[in-house]
């Protein structure tokens, strides 16, 4: 064989450094890991068509749902077709209602999830890398955790007019605390580590280093008590309406609609049946959908 | 000795102590240890695990407070509050290596934010290209390729993230560099590669070291001087050959006898010294800083002084 047959490839010591390079992508993996779960991805489907199609029920129909029947015959009608879920005792179509109710409690729900995280997160990033804050911090977490809620929502709704906004306050002043709780064990763990070590050696400034060190480590748990504290409000928005404390009694949400089908549930179970089970059904999707995607976020559920 | 004295030095600790809190005890960490690096040279630390090696380094960055004495870089006081200017000067021209370059790497952000991390802090460049430019020209010193900028740390090997990890520290353009272990967390086969980098970086960019190592057989070839602490105090400090020639504390000997020797028969029938604290009698009087012999500087009482040196 021929000297020349073969050349050596000149060494680069560049290129030598292009292996050990891999594709593995956090979010990818997060995501093949929740949907490769049967139930997380058909409770997730559901619920993404129940809120959506409530969100949008308002454009899609044109029925009134406080139409009130001034003829007693369409009062408290069985499900049929004209109404699917029958009528209330004003002759209001439950259908329409059951709609437009969800879609005001998942704005409540919403609204006070936005509140209770984004407090919930700068707080508890404070907490937990201030090292000075923590003292105070646990003192005002004992303070408001000894409080039993259902106590303080009712006092709250007492003192204050009822309405959205009122729920809204009584609910996030207290919500953020827990969420800042949990963000602030995350971050101690966090703060200890030598990139953050590095950053600080580096003189970085606390803002950066909680927007850039910490919080992107947080989104997981953000997501995931998100969906916890959206059936948590609905829940508590309902709870607030079945005492007679929640929004207004011409508000149409699933509180006032539980509330008014608790009456006449014994006349009427219908009346109360619908706007339950889709409050169930929602409650728990969000559940366990914030459950599931908790498991899948964890690195070491990964495929 | 006389030419020893004219030499600039560049960082002086001295008797520094860090206690932590344990529950309600405290205990000290670093206890009393004094030190100073000449611009230039490399000295480095070595102790076993626990001896409070990081806690020193640690201490020096500023991130541990001195809870006594005093560290002074360039003759001022970077232990206790220092000025705005003093900060930025300080934090430009003295940085820090990682141990653990799997932890020491924020996951979340690409190579190009850490590696320019320090310049946003500082505001060290004019505009976008400029900063490029230099990420650019730094990953390239340290044998990376630019456009690893754009990739995240975890799709990098070990060696390749410290090597990022130098980056970081080098594109500061710093006088002095604590190299906490920069090894040791390392495969053993680019061990040497990392080093070889520490020692060209050093020779190109002037730098000065304080390279802190477990055992004494890594730091023989880079060292000019050595310290060994042993339970946060420094028991022996010399100039490196000298060291190795004329070990004088029973714990110096340890670790000496520990280092694996490459004449297999050698090693077989090599004496294993076993340090015991217990053979010093420090109850009545405590053993003080000596200079056995010139710049070579032992922890001891007079009569341990008095026989090592004899031997
Ligand atoms: N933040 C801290 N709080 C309490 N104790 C600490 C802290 N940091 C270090 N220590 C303790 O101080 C001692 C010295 O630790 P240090 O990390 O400085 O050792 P080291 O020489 O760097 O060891 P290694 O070789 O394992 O890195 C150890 O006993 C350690 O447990
Ligand atoms: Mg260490």
């Amino acid at each position: 064989m021929s000297d020349d047959a073969f050349t050596f490839a000149p060494w680069n010591p560049e290129a030598a450094e292009e292996t050990g390079y891999s594709h593995y992508s956090y979010w990818r993996s997060t995501f093949r890991t929740f949907i490769k779960n049967r139930l997380s991805l058909t409770l997730l489907i559901i619920m993404g068509v129940l809120v959506l199609f409530s969100l949008l029920y308002p454009v899609l129909a044109s029925v009134d749902p406080n139409k009130v029947a001034l003829d007693s015959s369409l009062w408290n009608r069985r499900p049929d077709f004209a109404h699917i879920f029958g009528t209330d005792g004003l002759g209001r179509d439950i259908w329409a209602r059951t709609w437009y109710g969800t879609r005001t409690s998942i704005l409540l729900a919403f609204t006070i999830a936005f509140f209770d995280v984004g407090i919930g997160v700068v707080a508890g990033a404070l907490w937990g890398y201030v090292r000075k804050s923590d003292q105070i911090m646990t003192e005002i977490y004992n303070v408001i955790t000894n409080i039993p809620s259902t106590v303080y929502l009712i006092l709250l709704s007492y003192i204050m007019k009822p309405g959205f906004w009122t729920i809204v306050i009584a609910m996030s002043s207290r919500g953020w605390i827990t969420i800042a709780r949990f963000i602030r064990n995350k971050v101690i763990s966090l703060r200890e580590s030598e990139y953050n070590v590095a950053s600080r050696c580096l003189g970085t400034p606390l803002n950066r280093i909680l927007g850039k060190n910490i919080i992107p480590f947080l989104v997981s748990i953000i997501i995931m008590q998100t969906a916890l504290t959206i059936p948590y409000s609905i829940g508590a928005e309902v709870f607030l309406g079945f005492i007679g404390l929640g929004l207004p009694l011409d508000t149409v949400s699933l509180g006032n609609m539980v509330n008014q089908g608790r009456s006449n549930f014994m006349l009427y179970p219908f009346q109360l049946t619908w706007p339950t089970v889709i409050l169930a059904v929602i409650t728990v999707s969000f559940y366990i959908v914030g459950n599931k995607f908790a498991d899948a976020s964890d690195p070491k559920n990964h495929l | 000795m006389a030419a020893e004295d004219k030499r600039e030095i560049l960082l002086e600790v001295k008797n520094l102590t860090v206690d932590f809190k344990l529950g309600r005890r405290k205990f000290s960490a670093v206890d009393d240890v004094s030190f100073h690096i000449y611009k230039g040279e490399t000295f480095s630390l070595v102790g076993e695990s626990g001896s409070g090696k990081t806690t020193v380094s640690r201490a020096i960055m500023g991130i541990h407070q001195a809870s006594q004495g005093d560290i002074l870089y360039k003759g001022e006081s970077v232990s206790g509050n220092m000025t705005g200017s003093q900060e930025r000067k300080f934090r430009q021209s003295v940085q820090m290596i990682f141990q653990d370059p799997m932890a020491s790497l924020n996951e979340r952000a690409k190579v190009d934010y850490i590696v320019s991390e320090g310049l946003y802090n500082f505001k060290l460049f004019k505009g976008e290209k400029e900063r490029k430019a230099k990420v650019e020209r730094t990953l390239r010193k340290v044998g990376l390729l630019p456009d690893f900028a754009s990739r995240f740390p975890h799709e990098f090997s070990g060696g390749q993230r410290q090597r990022i990890g130098i980056a970081r520290a080098l594109i500061m353009e710093p006088e002095f560099l604590v190299a906490d272990e920069p090894i040791s967390a390392l495969d053993v086969s680019i061990r040497a590669q990392i080093l070889n980098l520490l020692n060209k970086l050093k020779k190109e960019e002037d730098l000065t070291y304080l390279f802190i190592a477990h055992d004494l057989s890594v730091v023989r070839l880079i060292s000019d001087r050595i310290a060994v602490i042993y339970k946060g105090k420094i028991v022996e400090l010399a100039e490196s050959e000298e060291l190795f020639r004329r070990p004088l504390h029973p714990y110096t000997k340890g670790l000496l006898s520990a280092i694996p020797l490459p004449d297999p028969e050698s090693e077989k029938n090599k004496n294993l010294l076993i340090y015991d604290p217990s053979i010093h009698d420090y109850d009545k009087v405590p053993p003080s800083w000596c200079e056995a012999y010139p710049g070579h500087w032992v922890l001891a009482d007079e009569r341990e002084l008095d026989l090592w040196r004899r031997r």
